[in-house]
């Protein structure tokens, strides 16, 4: 350390002695003129509350009720108008809200009834379907039965027309031709029919003889 | 006696009817024994029939013992002979019948006798019917018997 810094260090040390002085100085005189301002207060308060019964009397306490009562019913007033703007206000977001809620609801709710229509109709649509392809099939079915008892039938009807024809044919050429041979023609075809039968014939004879 | 019967005798009937001829011709033989001297006699006309079989069986028609003989051949052959029934569509000729007569005869039994009927139905051939069977022998049954090929032929036609 040299000179120059000790030098600084002692000013340093003089300077906060000098200013701590100083302080102390000035607070000592500071705290004499308060106690002297306290005891003019006091005299003052002393003569305010002889004195107030003439300052505050009847009327002035009355314009000043009056004038409480204005500034209330102002302020009720300007209160009102807040709470009544408030209230319009509140009402109004309140109906919003309640509107877009509503809305939201009957929108899902809807939704849930444009989901139940058309798995309604999904059902229905399957449900018919399945009736239709039952029904084809029901239908290809009777069909071929009809058809089946329709070729039965007309087989029938053709074997029975067949039938009938023939017997037609045969008892016309019975009754075309009954009149019409001569006994002396069949007679070469008799002996032969008689010459088949020839052993049937003298069987029986035999037997019942 | 195996009797020989013509032709022309083909059913019971004309054995019944021998049987009555013998038997008036047998009466007049009685009734000219005891007839007056001088009457006048008229013997019974016996018929062909009658006659054809006493030839054949060479047999004496002025003998009782013959007729006796041949009366009751008759009436033996009437309850044993073996009867055939045949009917026609039509009435037979008698040269027809006489055919048939001849061929059942000769290759059934020789004392075949005939019934013959009539069924115009037939409308041909003939319907044999023997003590047990029948045998259709008709156009009839022959068609009937043909009606599947008929109908064979009817429903190739109607189907093209």
């Amino acid at each position: 350390m040299n000179t120059g810094g000790l030098i600084l260090i002692i000013g340093s040390l003089a300077a906060a002695t000098a200013a701590f002085i100083w302080v102390a100085l000035r607070l000592s005189s500071t705290s004499s003129r308060v106690i002297k301002k306290d005891m003019s207060d006091i005299e003052l308060d002393k003569a305010a509350v002889s004195d107030v019964e003439h300052i505050f009397n009847e009327e002035f306490r009355e314009e000043l009720r009056n004038r409480g009562r204005l500034h209330f019913e102002k302020v009720i007033g300007e209160n009102a108008m807040f709470l009544q703007q408030d209230l319009r206000q509140t009402t109004t977001q309140l109906n919003d809200y309640m509107k877009a809620e509503i809305t939201r609801t009957l929108q899902e709710e809807f939704k849930k009834y444009e989901q139940s229509i058309t798995d309604a109709k999904q059902l229905a649509i399957a449900s018919i379907e399945k009736t239709i392809t039952t029904i084809d099939q029901q239908r290809e079915f009777l069909q071929k039965q009809l058809a089946g008892q329709y070729e039965e039938q007309k087989d029938q009807i053709i074997a029975r027309f067949e039938k009938d024809m023939a017997n037609i044919i045969n008892h016309y050429v019975l009754r075309a031709i009954g009149n019409q041979i001569d006994l002396s023609d069949q007679l070469d075809y008799i002996l032969a029919e008689l010459e088949a039968n020839k052993k049937a014939i003298v069987d029986d004879i035999r037997s019942g003889t | 006696m195996d009797l020989k019967l013509p032709n022309s005798v083909v059913s019971q009937v004309d054995v019944a009817r021998l049987m009555r001829e013998l038997g008036a011709l047998g009466d007049f033989f009685i009734s000219t024994q005891a007839r007056q001297a001088g009457a006048s006699v008229q013997p019974p006309r016996s018929s062909g029939a009658l006659e054809q079989l006493a030839s054949e069986n060479k047999l004496n028609l002025l003998d009782g013992q013959h007729r006796q003989q041949l009366n009751d051949a008759l009436n033996t052959l009437l309850g044993q002979a073996p009867l055939i029934h045949i009917s026609f569509a039509a009435e037979p000729s008698p040269k027809a019948l006489d055919r048939i007569v001849s061929w059942l005869r000769s290759n059934i039994h020789p004392q075949t006798l005939l019934q013959v009927g009539l069924q115009p139905t037939i409308a041909a051939g003939c319907v044999v019917r023997t003590p047990n069977r029948v045998l259709d022998l008709s156009m009839r049954a022959y068609l009937k018997q043909q009606e599947p090929y008929l109908v064979e032929l009817i429903a190739g036609a109607a189907r093209g």
